[in-house]
């Protein structure tokens, strides 16, 4: 009992136990936020990761792709073990390409990633249709009302500087009798070709990352402003490839609505068109480069790739979306655990300064051992009190340090904004993340371990003092002043 | 008073202390009985071994040779356990310099015996006869006003007087009080003297008390005279000489 009762006085009582909490206190609030925010991070990033991938994908192992895929879905979609497991599928045409456009009479060109789709099987798998900027949830290749006006302003008063890029030569588009068509010249602005006044040319309509189309300028002494490159309505030309013979081939292409998931490394590469243009575009008609399935139980795919691979062998290639993201998952939970360890010390540190205060609170308390011993306090009375003080001072650091790790946490944007206010820093620069806002993701049982972690350590430092306090003989211990 | 049977019976106690390689010898063969309800006094000047004689007997520290009988029992090398269990409920202590615990109240204080004694949950069934039975101690010392006072609150001489209460809260059979008024005033040390007396007295309590202090002592009182770590006109003799280099040393100190 009285251990109890001297634990709790002497916590009361020496400031210097507060040091000893504080510290805990800032390493147990330091871990919880660090874990959080980069929990946060990783699970947004994997959010994201997979909301833009399917959980499985059966792709060819070149650009050619492979035929017959309608009779593979078919396949897979009655074979009986294989048909209650998955939701959707959606045949995907992938290839890499080169988007050219104008801005200002300026040309700009820019590699992109072309990606050929069937709006409705690949809105199906899910990660498209929410990412669509115009139309969110209903994707459509065609333009809004607002960009069909500005269209039809354009053409009856073409701009003085005219946006568009022109057709290049080989294109299928009739130009007017008696128009000559401009060279190419990537130094000079380019004039646009006065509108067709008889043969309406009906373009093919693509749906652009999001980044490619906006960029962000810096000016001094102004806030960043996002200058729209490409509007809905603005034309662009893709160049790829056919597939097998591997001959250069271009479309052009009329921006009808904006692709924005987040991931700048999407966002600034993806351009999706209708996937029957570009088999014709590309000469791959009947082929995909890739079919994407969705499954309805996500974290039970081991079985149906396994199933897969029986099915399709050695001539098509089975992944998961982990395996696809692989090193950049491995990569983020390797710096997570390494940045776990690191920070484990800054609580080992703590455990030193415990372990230095309460020497010098036991020699301090030397003459009160000695009473104790002498009023018949046995050895592990003494110790008790000195484990039970080091535990308290945990406890107490540790719930502290989890309030106000907790605390930051929920406020983090808050205290983010607040800093770089102050300092005139950009702490968080968005430019660079996938995000807006910080994420955060607190774990329970991260929570939990964090705090028995440290309030271990407490405990563990202050049993080499608790045992010299223990250890102490009474009457020397009673004659020390 | 004194009876057939010693209550505490000390034969042939030696100890000495080891600083680095040096030996200190303090007592060399002393033979004492104590008898219930005596009042001792051990008479004695600084560096006689006086407070060493005391804390064999009341087993805070051990001897190198002899031993201390409590009722025929040998108690100097009884194991920890029980010696502890000795020190909490058969002897009391009071020293010099009080030794309160100055975090707790003065009635804390007095039950920190039997708080060392009580586990938690018999703290909570009895807690509260404990605090009665302090309380009584600490009104029957004068200090019935003064129980939620911490020690740097009270004078030396109301101090003295927790310590006393503390003492009596295990209901010893033994008191041993170590210069009891050699902190303070010769009024006060008086007062606290008479307490002790009344308290032998009254409730037959077995007194020791070490004082270099002669008036302190009545005619009633047995005395033993402690000088250079033997008891003056004691036949016993020493086991171990001290060198005639190790003497000047122990003086020093």
């Amino acid at each position: 009992m009285y251990k109890l009762l001297l634990c709790w006085r002497y916590l009361r009582t020496r400031y210097l136990a507060m040091v000893c909490i504080v510290s805990v206190m800032l390493g147990v609030a330091t871990l919880i936020v660090v874990n959080a925010v980069m929990g946060g991070f990783s699970t947004k990033l994997r959010e994201r990761l997979h909301g833009l991938l399917s959980d499985v994908v059966l792709e060819a192992y070149t650009y050619d792709g492979f035929g017959n895929y309608e009779g593979k879905i078919e396949l897979i979609r009655h074979d009986p073990f294989l048909a209650d497991k998955i939701i959707a599928m959606a045949p995907t045409l992938e290839s890499f390409a080169m988007i050219q456009f104008g801005y200002n009479g300026n040309p700009f060109y820019q590699r992109a990633q072309l990606i050929g789709i069937e709006l409705e099987s690949r809105s199906a798998i899910g990660g498209f249709a929410e990412h669509i900027v115009l139309r969110k949830g209903k994707p459509q290749f065609i333009l809004d009302e607002v960009a069909t006006q500005r269209v039809a302003a354009q053409k009856k008063q073409p701009l003085e500087i005219p946006l568009a890029v022109p057709p290049f030569p080989g294109q299928k588009i009739d130009a007017p009798e008696g128009i000559e068509l401009p060279k190419v010249d990537s130094l000079k602005p380019i004039p646009t070709p006065p509108p067709s006044q008889n043969q309406e040319f009906v373009p093919e309509f693509c749906i652009l990352g999001h980044a490619m189309a906006f960029r962000r300028v810096e000016l001094p002494d102004k806030p960043a402003k996002d200058i729209c490159l490409i509007q809905p309505g603005d034309d662009v030309v893709l160049t790829t490839i056919t597939g097998g013979r591997l001959s250069p081939v271009f479309g052009r292409f009329t921006v009808c609505d904006y692709f924005k998931s987040d991931m700048s490394e999407y966002d600034s590469n993806y351009v999706y068109v209708p996937l029957s243009y570009l088999q014709k575009l590309r000469s791959m008609e009947g082929r995909v480069t890739s079919i994407q399935i969705r499954l309805k139980d996500e974290r039970n795919k081991q079985p149906v790739v396994d199933r897969l691979k029986y099915l399709f062998g050695d001539s098509l290639q089975v992944m998961t979306w982990e395996d696809k993201q692989g090193p950049l998952l491995a990569a983020i939970s390797i710096e997570k655990g390494i940045l776990n360890v690191l920070l484990f010390l800054i609580i080992a540190v703590a455990g030193f300064g415990i372990l230095a205060i309460f020497s010098m609170i036991v020699v301090e308390k030397t003459r009160d051992i000695g009473i104790l011993k002498a009023l018949g306090a046995s050895n592990s009375g003494v110790l008790q009190i000195f484990l039970g003080y080091g535990l308290l001072l945990g406890l107490v650091g540790a719930l502290f340090g989890s309030g106000l790790g907790l605390l930051i946490t929920a406020y983090v944007n808050e205290i983010e904004a607040t800093l770089s206010w102050a300092t005139g820093l950009e702490v968080f620069p968005r430019k660079i993340y996938y995000f807006d806002r910080i994420p955060t993701d607190i774990q329970t049982y991260q929570v939990v371990l964090i705090n028995v972690g440290a309030i271990g350590i407490a405990v563990l430092f202050s049993v080499l003092p608790a045992l010299r306090a223990a250890l102490l003989h009474p009457v020397r211990a009673l004659r020390y002043e | 008073m004194t009876h057939v049977f010693p209550l505490l019976a000390v034969r042939g106690l030696h100890k000495a202390y080891r600083q680095h390689q040096l030996t200190v010898p303090v007592l060399h063969g002393v033979d004492l009985d104590v008898y219930n309800g005596d009042f001792l006094c051990i008479l004695g000047a600084s560096g006689s071994g006086k407070s060493t004689l005391l804390h064999l007997m009341g087993t805070l520290d051990q001897p190198d040779q002899g031993s201390v009988l409590l009722d025929g029992e040998r108690i100097d090398n009884a194991p920890g356990p029980r010696r502890d269990k000795l020190r909490n409920a058969t002897f009391g202590f009071i020293f010099q310099f009080y030794h309160l615990l100055p975090e707790l109240t003065a009635l804390e204080n007095v039950l920190v015996p039997p708080m060392i004694e009580a586990s938690i949950l018999g703290w909570f069934w009895q807690g509260s006869a404990y605090r009665k039975r302090a309380t009584e101690l600490l009104e029957r010392v004068g200090l019935g006003h003064r129980l939620h006072h911490k020690p740097r609150e009270l004078s030396g001489g109301e101090m003295q007087r927790v310590a006393i209460a503390r003492a009596l809260m295990g209901q010893p059979r033994v008191l041993f009080a170590d210069e009891p008024t050699g902190n303070l005033d010769e009024e006060k040390g008086e007062e606290i003297v008479g307490l002790l007396r009344d308290l032998n007295r009254r409730d037959a309590l077995t007194m020791i008390m070490v004082t270099h202090n002669r008036d302190l002592v009545a005619p009633t009182d047995r005395v033993v005279r402690l000088v250079k770590g033997r008891v003056e006109g004691a036949s016993t003799p020493p086991a171990e000489q001290p060198t005639v280099l190790e003497m000047p040393r122990r003086m020093a100190l």
